[in-house]
């Protein structure tokens, strides 16, 4: 398989006719792109996760960017290629809240420095990593001094690239489950394999704001905080305009107004509320249809319930189907979870994406609810009544949109990242398993290559067969080490 | 059999008599009204269901009839088969479910949210007297959504935290009071080796627990034995022993010992232990954490296995993990292990609350994930005929067969399919869950 193939493609079209296109082309190719890489995804049912799907199609990546999709493609020469014939193409998952386990690295960014406040919540910091503030901010920066200059030289921001691990075994089990890019803390990571050039997508995705029933003194304060960035929004605009006739007119002055805010306001980043409860996700539907943002809800348990409120503000919703919840005993209304929360958000315009219930990687034996198991979780989605689509975007672009990185991932479209699955099957399939993970096109996971999943239904073509001439000397090798283990073990 | 709740205290001061398959209870006092389940349970109405895939889970016959006709009355069902080959007669309310699957009701043996939790009392290392049965609470919220869930049957058990932690006793979920509920008390003996039971004390560990498990044991066969000698005509009446009577229905295997059993070792001593050395009927409840290792000696010893929550064996090279110092290195599902040994009966449990009761499903999901094989519907069985086998109540329930109690289930597709949603339930032909209505899952 990653022998480097010179293939033509296209069932109908004749090898000898197509070779004499294809060499041309690759000279050309080759003068002007010395160092180009090209990897194709051969002869799947390509599922792009846009609604449209291409039967036995091949999809083409240059340079880690998708550069064709569709049928009787020319194929560079030196072009790797993945045979997919039979099988599935989908776009790469995105998981949403993923835990550090999958990159080993802390992921920490996206705070606007010069907002920090001391003593406050700061999940933004070190996501749930349960450490107080006085923990992070190292002795020699005290909070009663706190100035932005010291904040500016770096003190406690991590280097994204520094701390991922790429060659993190967890990763590569999420890989083999379909993850190709998840979000921890504040941003969006792409899982490269062997690789840290480029691995954080965006630092700055959501932006933690609280708005509950429990807190009534926040709220009013958020509503505050929106008020005065909208009204220095308006001032601004204004001067805009009018510095263009007068140049001695003085800017609108930033003080007091929440650099975050304006972030949310400005289309910079998106603000996540945790809200579950009926009656603080009606707030938070009016908080932004007042101030004309898109809220994301994480939890949204409750949803369901006010699911056209929660349409027309334009709200996203982090759901996990199965989330179970009782009902309040002290209201009258409905409420309390529904298997159909996903479901009837979804069909009331509400972007929903969904989570399982454990967003690391269960070392403990309990398969099925953590991040391994994300296609299972929006199974579960399917369960309560969401179509196949909407379960498929849930995990992919629905994701990759609120976090803003749906320019790059979440579907197979020309221009986007290479980054796609090769599946066995319908991927919401509970028996189907990824045979292969290509990430910005390179192959980076490959079933019966790696000793997670190898044993379990293999893939027929890599049964050993002693009569078979293996390509290469290191391939055989391998595959002569999964028999080994496989009869060990019984 | 059956007897209301006030009997039933009675009836644990006064021995159980063995009469023809089952034992019984003395009866309650003259004075006290017996309430009987027909009393409770039989509705008027007969029924007559077209589904278009029936799985009967039937030891006998087919296992899937297309295009299928199932007859309820009395509560029970009184014929099953192919539209056209099968007459519903006059006066049948006929209910077609168009494309939805019916199969049977779906058993849990190992969970603990039929009422209170105060069942775990650890009054002592083995107190094999607590009653389950005492804290049972019809109708709550957890046994609702088992209902929706489609588990109709349960084994309420005492908890791990002492090495016998009392009797379990099996339920009807989804009806509305204790007496209709109940299928058999005792339904088991919760017997915890290892892996909880240590918090009792310090020096608790698996040589004391084993010595002290082993001498409980072998007082409560003895105590079985000197009732037996007095029916028999052989031995004086001996006095009664309301921590040991449990022993009267375990040594006549007329209920089973429930095992929190799992890793390699512990598996290996409750096997020894308790079926070699004392004969006593036994299946394996979790039966994880590398335990399916020890398949070939299950499969010789003709032992049952009820396996969950836990359902895989993590990666171990290079990682922390519970597997110990088993050296496998990709993900290994527990079911398939003991399907590849030969293990005979293979079912699935939640240890609810553990895991929610609503996902008994996932677990055969889980396993067919990680390899086992379902040619021979095998996992639909794990989740119905087999946990039915060993509770030994496959008479009545369990499987969609001309006599059973009609314990049923409309899904939409295979159980194993997270995707397929319960959409009625009937037990003992009580319509229990209608997801038109609302859908709990």
């Amino acid at each position: 398989m990653k022998t480097m193939k010179k293939q033509l493609i296209g069932g109908a079209l004749g090898l000898s006719l197509a070779l004499s296109f294809a060499a041309p082309s690759l000279a050309l190719l080759a003068d002007d792109h010395e160092e180009d890489s090209y990897l194709a995804i051969v002869g799947g049912d390509i599922f792009a996760g846009t609604g449209e799907v291409l039967r036995g199609a091949t999809l083409l990546s240059k340079n880690g960017k998708i550069e064709e999709i569709g049928y009787e493609l020319i194929l560079p020469d030196g072009c790797e290629t993945v045979d997919a014939h039979g099988m599935r193409v989908y776009p790469g998952l995105v998981a949403l809240s993923a835990t550090t386990r999958l990159t080993q690295g802390t992921f920490a960014a996206g705070v606007e420095i010069h907002d920090f406040v001391p003593h406050e919540e700061h999940s933004e910091i070190c996501g749930d990593c349960g450490k107080s503030f006085e923990e992070i901010v190292p002795p020699a920066l005290d909070p009663g001094e706190f100035s932005t200059e010291h904040l500016a030289t770096d003190a406690f921001r991590t280097d994204f690239d520094d701390s991922f691990d790429p060659f993190s075994g967890y990763m590569v089990m999420a890989l083999g489950n379909g993850i190709t890019t998840v979000q921890q803390s504040s941003a969006a990571v792409k899982l490269k394999r062997g690789d840290i050039s480029g691995v954080s997508l965006s630092e700055k995705t959501l932006t933690s704001q609280s708005w509950s029933g429990s807190n009534p003194a926040g709220k009013a304060d958020l509503r505050e905080k929106f008020r005065l960035a909208t009204e220095y929004l308006a001032d601004y605009r204004r001067w805009e305009e009018a510095v263009k006739s007068d140049k001695e007119l003085k800017e609108p002055s930033k003080k007091g107004i929440d650099g975050r805010i304006l972030d949310i306001l400005e289309g910079r980043t998106m603000a996540r509320f945790s809200a579950n409860e009926r009656a603080d996700l009606l707030g938070i539907a009016r908080l932004a249809q007042q101030f004309k943002f898109r809220p994301v809800i994480q939890g949204c348990v409750e949803g369901w319930t006010v699911a056209e409120e929660l349409g027309r503000a334009g709200a996203f919703a982090i759901v996990t189907p199965r989330t179970r919840r009782d009902r309040s005993e002290t209201t009258t209304h409905e409420g309390g979870s529904s298997i159909e929360n996903a479901a009837i958000l979804t069909r009331a315009g509400v972007q929903v994406a969904v989570v399982p219930a454990n967003t690391s990687i269960d070392m403990g034996g309990i398969s099925g609810r953590d991040l391994l198991s994300l296609p299972l979780e929006a199974g579960f989605a399917i369960r309560g009544g969401m179509d196949e689509r909407a379960a498929l975007e849930s995990i992919t672009v629905v994701p990759a949109r609120l976090l803003g990185i749906d320019h790059r991932v979440g579907t197979l479209e020309i221009g986007k990242d290479c980054d796609a699955l090769i599946t066995d099957g319908d991927l919401l399939h509970y028996q189907t398993f990824v045979q292969y993970t290509v990430v910005e096109g390179k192959l980076v996971y490959d079933k019966q290559e790696e000793v997670f999943y190898s044993h379990i239904r293999p893939r027929p073509e890599a049964a050993v067969d002693p009569g078979e001439e293996v390509s290469g000397e290191v391939e055989s090798v391998e595959v002569e080490e999964i028999v080994e283990e496989e009869s060990d073990e019984e | 059999m059956k007897a209301p709740l006030t009997g039933l205290l009675l009836a644990g001061l006064v021995a159980p008599i063995a009469l023809g398959d089952e034992p019984v209870g003395v009866q309650n006092p003259p004075s006290a009204k017996p309430v009987t389940r027909a009393d409770e349970v039989v509705p008027e109405v007969k029924q007559a269901l077209f589904a278009a895939k029936i799985l009967t889970c039937a030891e006998q016959g087919p296992e899937v009839i297309d295009h299928g006709v199932i007859l309820l009355s009395g509560g029970r069902i009184e014929a099953i088969g192919r539209r056209g080959t099968l007459e519903v007669p006059e006066g049948y309310e006929v209910h077609d479910l168009g494309s939805d699957w019916l199969m049977p009701g779906m058993i849990d043996l190992h969970s603990h949210v039929a009422g209170s939790f105060d069942i775990n009392d650890t009054v002592y290392l083995t107190n094999p007297g607590v009653r389950a049965s005492t804290a049972v609470v019809p109708r709550n919220p957890n046994l609702t959504r088992a209902v929706a869930a489609g588990v109709t049957s349960i084994l309420f058990i005492p908890g791990s935290g002492s090495n016998i932690g009392g009797q379990g006793v099996l339920l009807k979920t989804g009806l509305h009071d204790y007496e209709s509920m109940e299928i058999r008390n005792p339904g088991s003996m919760k017997l915890a080796q290892s892996g909880n039971p240590e918090r009792y004390a310090w020096g608790v560990a698996r040589s004391f627990m084993n010595y002290h498990t082993r001498e409980t044991l072998k007082r409560g066969v003895a105590y079985a034995q000197l009732w037996q000698a007095f029916e028999d005509g052989t031995g004086p009446e001996p006095d009664i022993d309301l921590q040991f009577e449990v022993f009267r229905w375990l040594v006549p295997h007329m209920a089973q010992i429930s095992a929190h059993t799992q890793i390699y070792q512990v598996v290996a001593e409750s096997l020894s232990m308790v079926v070699e050395e004392l004969s006593l009927p036994l299946f394996i409840d979790h039966g994880t954490i590398g335990a399916w290792r020890l398949g070939s000696e299950i499969k010789r010893l003709d032992v049952a296995a009820q396996l969950g929550p836990r359902n895989v064996d993590a990666p171990s090279r290079g990682f922390m993990g519970w597997s110990q110092n088993i050296q496998h290195e990709g993900w290994r599902g527990t079911a398939v292990g003991y399907q590849d040994a030969g293990v005979k009966d293979i079912g699935f449990n939640t240890d609810a609350p553990v895991m929610p009761q609503e996902e008994l499903q996932l677990q055969a999901t889980v396993a067919v994930r990680h390899g086992f094989r379902d040619e021979a519907m095998q996992a639909v069985r794990g989740l119905t005929i087999i946990p039915a086998r060993i509770a030994n109540i496959s008479h009545e329930t369990g499987s969609l067969e001309v006599g059973k109690h009609a314990d049923i289930l409309q899904i939409t597709g295979h159980p194993a399919d997270p995707r397929s949603a319960v959409e009625r339930v009937w037990i003992e032909g009580h319509l229990v869950y209608d997801a038109e209505e609302k859908r709990e899952y």
